[in-house]
């Protein structure tokens, strides 16, 4: 047993657990946020996607041990249901989401991506990006779409 | 022994990583990444007492360029490894091959000394550093060695690194302005698959001519470690690089790999790919370079 001391959506937690525990146990079992979801298990699939110092990461492979004091943003964290992020809303709105399994890890990839770069991404650009993350129920399309919604309002609220 | 009892140590520089190797009795693992590492662990594979958790060791994240050679530190991600001007500049067929590794959240997480030492024949980096003639560091707490990238590999999972060494740096040349690269890689998917077959090319061509001077192939996937294709690279300084030699040179391909059918593919498709993927890679290549000279040849 070790404690980890860590940052989950700007807070500071502290855990006591194996180092060996992954990040993803930590965070649904001891932060309680149930959000990222377990799949596969071996980084395939993305659906545990949390962000770690700004990049996305498969939280199913993170150990413990490894998080001290790193600073991790989960879909938790990226917005509210009163309070939504635009790609949330976008989701939302473009009915990007069937089951929801998958839909936090594309959260957090979309986010990630979003926040690196500057310009209005194109299709192959998000494909790209959320290459990582799979989606078994509604196809892509929706999804696809949801981010280049996001994208677009993101960049007018810059110009206003 | 629960994979989730493993305890773990964290070696805060190279050399308590160094004395931990040295002087550890207790059975340990090496993590990095954890790309490969964990999911073993997950697996049952792994049964070991301790991991030695290499991320804290600022020292062995790096880019850098002396005189005419490039090191790069083993624990430097594909991603930091794609973002690097320096390497897109003198190493495109290494950036291009960490652009072909999993997908964003992998090249996040994922080494180039991970992918090394994990040795998978499927490993998408290591056919570009036999591309690029690329040494490999390997420092105990005794000493250092370098082993060229072609030596290091002996078996899939295996190197010839001893249990007290640990990967330290990735140095190859410069590449000058006349050399072109290339990796090309068939995969079930886009993103996020494990290499059918892989080949990385490395051409010094002549300038203003399709006339190669010389350069290195090496196919992945396709046999116990990553396949240096010597017939193939004997073929490239034969005469001009028109379609019809580099047509030639690719059917001699299937000679030069063995590879063994698997959960992804069999034998004999991937002999016609390493061909056919060989092909394709030197007439982009070729194309790419008469593009940008902007003559006519």
């Amino acid at each position: 047993m070790k404690t980890i001391d860590f940052f989950v959506n700007g807070t500071e937690v502290s855990v006591t657990c194996s180092p060996s525990k992954t990040l993803l146990d930590v965070l649904r079992e001891d932060a309680g946020l149930t959000g990222s979801k377990e799949c596969c298990g071996k980084g395939e699939c993305g659906s545990c996607t949390v962000s770690m110092n700004g990049l996305p990461v498969c939280s199913c492979l993170v150990l413990a041990g490894q998080v001290h004091g790193e600073n991790v943003i989960t879909v938790e964290g990226i917005g509210t249901p009163e309070n939504m992020d635009p790609v949330q809303q976008a989701f939302m709105d473009e009915g990007a989401t069937q089951c929801g399994y998958c839909t936090p890890g594309l959260i957090v990839s979309a986010r990630s991506y979003l926040n690196s770069i500057g310009h209005l991404p194109g299709l192959d650009e998000i494909k790209q990006a959320l290459g990582g993350n799979l989606c078994r129920c509604t196809g892509y399309t929706k999804i696809l779409k949801a981010v280049q919604t996001a994208a677009q309002s993101q960049l007018t609220f810059r110009d206003l | 022994m629960y994979a989730s009892e493993i305890d773990m140590l964290s070696p805060r520089s190279l050399l308590e990583c160094l004395y931990l190797l040295e002087n550890e009795k207790a059975s340990f693992r090496l993590l990095a990444g954890g790309t490969d590492a964990v999911v073993r662990m997950k697996e049952g594979k792994w049964q070991h007492d301790y991991w030695l958790n290499l991320k804290n060791i600022d020292e062995l994240k790096f880019i850098t360029i002396e005189k005419d050679e490039i090191h790069i530190g083993p624990l430097t991600t594909h991603s930091e490894i794609i973002s690097s001007p320096l390497l897109q500049d003198h190493a495109d067929v290494l950036v291009q091959a960490c652009r072909e590794v999993g997908a964003a959240q992998m090249q996040n997480m994922g080494t180039i000394g991970g992918n090394i030492g994990t040795a998978s024949p499927a490993g998408d980096t290591i056919p570009a550093l036999f591309a690029l003639g690329a040494i490999i560091e390997l420092t105990s707490i005794t000493g250092k060695r370098q082993v060229s990238a072609e030596d290091f590999f002996v078996g899939p999972g295996k190197t010839v690194a001893f249990p007290n060494e640990i990967i330290t740096k990735i140095s190859f040349k410069v590449r000058g302005k006349h050399d072109i690269g290339l990796f090309q890689k068939l995969g079930p998917r886009k993103a996020q698959s494990i290499s059918i077959v892989n080949v990385a090319i490395s051409l010094s061509m002549k300038e203003g001519t399709k006339e190669c001077l010389g350069g290195r192939i090496a196919f992945g996937s396709v046999g116990p470690t990553v396949l240096r294709a010597k017939k193939c690279e004997a073929m490239l300084t034969l005469g001009e690089l028109s379609p019809d030699m580099i047509s030639n040179i690719s059917s001699v391909a299937w000679k030069e790999v063995m590879p063994i059918s698997d959960i992804r593919a069999s034998a004999s498709y991937r002999r016609d790919m390493a061909s056919a993927l060989l092909e394709r890679g030197l007439y982009r290549l070729i194309k790419r370079w008469a593009d940008n000279e902007r003559k006519p040849f």
